[in-house]
């Protein structure tokens, strides 16, 4: 029925530099990677102490915390579900292991382990009523972020959790390299994992598949059940890594901690490319999203702009960024058939509204 | 006699390929005009721009209406002008009533920003009144057939009372019955003096109400034949540019073969808004032996492969070469050598976020990888080898499924289930939507497997299919099996029979 295939399938045997150029803006993260480099360069021409080694490190260092969930956020969206409750986890997770090596005195690796293992069990949860009990996940991960913060009081009762034990202190206080701390060396390293699982294995086709629609994958033979409630688990135990990264930061374990991250870590991975409807998007793509918002973050405080004014621009650039993806995709990806495609649906539109 | 819609000298290209190369079509008023074409032949193009969807500007050529030239902007310009559409694919507002549906977003009703329910309703009413339906205007259409959606989306159009009317294969989903009142709903509008052009892969519908024919092949105008010129023939001829000798490659069901697929006492619930699923079922396929289940839509045919696939919830027993397997997930049965294609290849087959050749691998990616890591090399050479096999047309592995032809969607998705060589193929309305020369590809394939000695089911709202594909027939009604033949034993008569008898006593049944 579709009569423009024959325009989009037939290609020029040697790509000329004008078919290359467009191949490369079709790449998914270019743009955002553009956006970002140009970002960078504006806040330097203003402010060139936006470059300082100081302010990156700054930069690099708050990227990691929320880019640890931000990974995890984009394998499950991928799989076609996605986690409110992340901050809350992370703060849970947080308390509870500061809890267990201050209060039970429980050596700090099985206190890692346990609010490790606190993120962890609450995924499960998450994913087997998501999944199993076909509840929405915006319904149950929401539901999951009142609860968080109900426990981070209940466990703490309302105060931080202090001292730490001093392994934990001097942990946060080190650095493994240009004075970055050791939760930019785990971000970095789960990164390069979590892409090549996506890209290059298996389970990450599958879990693309899963997104993209489960029945189909159903049918083709994929447990879409466990590949969904193991996205849950990932991103629980990541928000629970990242919670306890910045309690070893701040040397205590605060009752704030993970306190507004979700709506940042979706806008983050958002504007990075990764579809909210799930099966599309890339662990560079959210990774990228993520370090542009706090670019902005960063800069618009490093040139001296009110800070009220960085949610606005926050707000201004997720939009942006998924607007402008969207007619890239329209107009690059796809070609004249796509546009065609586009017509038509935008005809279904007025013909079925 | 002037033709009351026209387009002349129609060119339009796609990024340099020539979809149109010069088209002239005329339809006269009150008549039906069948547009016939295979997929590519640019009949879908040319339907998009007597419809606006391809702007004016976009292609070269003119169009006029009534005698006078016009160009659409959009499609709303070109239903402002009286151009009705009925697009193929069914898209109401579920949560609304018929009238809502029928009314919403047409503007100039006159009643300036309020909506007066009951107008609504009354002028619905007429409308299907003149359609000759008894659909009640304040029924929620989510509880309406899909055969009813259909009529409310034609209902639609011609509330805007457009002087041509466009319907775009208005039988693509509806079962025989169905069918047969839609085109009694046709010949009706046209004694009401309705012009109608009227879009289809389908030949006997052609014969059955259209008055004129124009059939379209690579871009060019192949035939435009009036109603004393219909053969079924000349059509074949027209749209494929050669005689096609025989629809149905040769097959003769192998003598003795062990059976491969057996199926005993299986039941499978009906789909809330299905009355029947499947009743006690038992039948049994050869190794290398066809088998078509004939039957109405809604009848249970497809419910009874989604049982032995396990897509839904079975009770009976379901062996492959003399083993019973417990199927309890579609993974279950693809590992015991059971395979399935979808009827609904947008639905529930194509993954429109991976690209052809991910498509393709999706499910057999464990040959193909190392330790969870899937092997780049071997991949692509498999997916070239089961797309030249195929032959699935495509750019190339990465191409977006979306851009594929409806007939190369289909090839893609043999191509899946073909990559774990299955011992049982289940396939439901496998040229459903397909044009004429993939349709002969996939006959001979089916032919070609059963030779290789696999099992096949094959579930078609054509009878005609069933009838020249399959060795055995199996009719299927409210659940049941109330027929078996074998090739050659019975015509569609003997099908059709049997399906009345069943309805007849199960109305005997209930009252």
């Amino acid at each position: 029925m579709n009569s423009a295939a024959p325009a989009t399938t037939e290609q020029p045997t040697t790509p000329s530099l004008r078919n290359r150029l467009i191949s490369f803006i079709a790449i998914g993260e270019v743009g955002v990677i553009a956006a970002l480099l140009l970002l960078v360069a504006f806040f330097y021409f203003m402010q060139p102490a936006f470059l300082s080694e100081r302010n990156i490190r700054a930069i690099l260092n708050v990227v990691s915390f929320v880019g640890i969930i931000a990974i995890g956020q984009t394998i499950l969206l991928v799989a076609g579900e996605f986690d409110l409750s992340v901050g809350s986890v992370a703060g849970v997770s947080a308390v509870i292991a500061a809890q267990l090596m201050t209060a039970l005195a429980w050596p700090v690796p099985l206190a890692i382990l346990g609010g490790m293992g606190v993120g962890a069990l609450i995924g499960l949860i998450n994913g087997i009523i998501v999944v199993k009990f076909r509840i929405p996940a915006f319904i149950q991960t929401l539901g999951m972020l009142f609860i968080g913060q109900g426990l981070i009081q209940l466990v703490t009762g309302g105060y931080p959790v202090y001292p730490l034990p001093k392994e934990v202190s001097d942990f946060g206080m080190s650095t493994f390299a240009f004075g970055l701390g050791w939760s930019f060396a785990f971000f970095i390293v789960a990164a390069i994992v979590a892409d090549f699982v996506l890209r290059r294995t298996v389970l990450g086709r599958n879990l693309y598949a899963t997104g993209g629609n489960p029945e189909v994958a159903r049918l083709v033979g994929i447990n879409t059940t466990i590949y969904k409630i193991g996205a849950f688990i990932t991103v629980g135990a990541l928000s629970a890594v990242a919670g306890m990264f910045v309690m070893a930061d701040l040397q205590s374990g605060t009752t704030s901690i993970g306190s507004g991250w979700e709506l940042i870590v979706i806008a983050g991975v958002v504007v990075g490319g990764v579809s909210l409807f799930g099966g599309a998007g890339t662990i560079a793509g959210g990774v990228v999203g993520i370090l542009m918002l706090k670019v902005v973050q960063s800069g618009l405080v490093v040139i001296g702009v009110n800070s009220n004014w960085q949610q606005i621009a926050v707000g201004v650039i997720m939009v942006l960024a998924v607007g402008l993806d969207i007619l890239r995709r329209r107009y690059f990806t796809v070609g004249a058939g796509a546009k065609a495609a586009a017509a038509k649906k935008s005809d279904s539109k007025t013909s079925g509204a | 006699m002037d033709p009351i819609f026209s387009a002349r000298g129609i060119v339009k290209a796609f990024a340099g390929v020539q979809a149109l190369r010069g088209v002239d079509f005329n339809v006269l008023a009150g008549e039906i005009h069948a547009l016939l074409g295979q997929n590519g032949a640019g009949k879908s193009t040319l339907v998009k721009i007597l419809n606006g969807v391809h702007p004016a500007g976009s292609y070269t050529g003119e169009i006029t209406l009534a005698g006078q030239p016009v160009s659409f902007a959009s499609p709303a310009a070109a239903r402002a002008a009286g151009v009705g559409y009925v697009p193929q694919e069914i898209e109401v507002l579920e949560q609304l009533s018929v009238a809502e549906n029928v009314f919403a977003g047409h503007t100039g009703l006159g009643e300036g920003v309020l909506i007066y329910r009951h107008k609504l309703e009354d002028r619905t009413r007429a409308i299907l009144d003149d359609l000759g339906l008894t659909i009640d205007p304040k029924a929620i259409v989510a509880s309406l057939t899909s055969a009813q959606r259909h009529l409310v989306m034609i209902a639609r159009a011609l509330a805007l009372k457009p002087r041509v009317l466009m319907l775009d294969e208005p039988t693509a989903s509806l079962s025989g019955t169905e069918v047969d009142a839609l085109l009694e709903v046709l010949r009706r509008l046209k004694r009401q003096g309705v012009t109608m052009i009227y879009i289809t892969h389908r030949l006997p519908e052609v014969l059955a109400v259209c008055d004129r024919a124009t059939v379209l092949r690579d871009g060019r105008v192949a035939a435009e034949l009036g109603r004393e010129e219909f053969e079924e023939d000349r059509f074949i001829f027209a749209m494929s540019g050669q005689r096609l000798q025989k629809l149905f490659p040769p097959h003769e069901a192998p003598v003795g073969a062990r059976p491969m697929l057996a199926v005993e006492h299986l039941s499978v619930a009906g789909k809330p808004g299905a009355i029947y699923g499947a009743r006690d079922v038992s039948f049994s396929v050869a190794a290398g032996e066809i088998v078509g289940l004939a039957g109405l839509l809604g009848s249970g045919r497809s419910e009874i492969l989604h049982g032995i696939f396990g897509r839904v919830p079975a009770e009976g027993t379901v062996k492959v070469d003399g083993q019973a397997i417990a199927i309890r997930s579609p993974r279950d049965a693809r590992d015991a050598g059971i395979a399935l294609l979808t009827e609904d290849r947008k639905r529930d087959g194509l993954l429109f976020n991976l690209p052809v050749g991910a498509n393709i691998t999706i499910g057999n990616l464990d040959p193909l990888s190392a330790r969870g890591m899937v092997r780049g090399d071997r991949e692509r050479s498999a997916i070239l080898e089961a797309m030249r096999q195929l032959n699935v047309k495509a750019s190339s592995p990465q191409a977006s499924v979306a851009h594929l032809s409806g007939g190369n969607q289909q090839k893609l998705l043999f191509a899946r289930v073909l990559m774990r060589a299955p011992k049982v193929l289940l396939l439901d309305e496998p040229t459903k939507g397909v044009d004429a020369a993939t349709r002969q590809e996939i006959y001979r394939l089916v032919v070609e497997l059963a030779n290789k000695g696999v099992a096949l089911v094959v579930v078609s709202s054509e009878l005609e299919e069933v009838l020249g594909l399959c060795d055995r027939c199996l009719t299927i009604a409210d659940g049941r099996i109330v027929d078996t033949f074998k090739r050659g034993e019975g015509g569609e008569d003997r099908v059709l029979r049997a399906v009345a008898a069943a309805q007849a006593e199960t109305v005997r049944a209930a009252s």
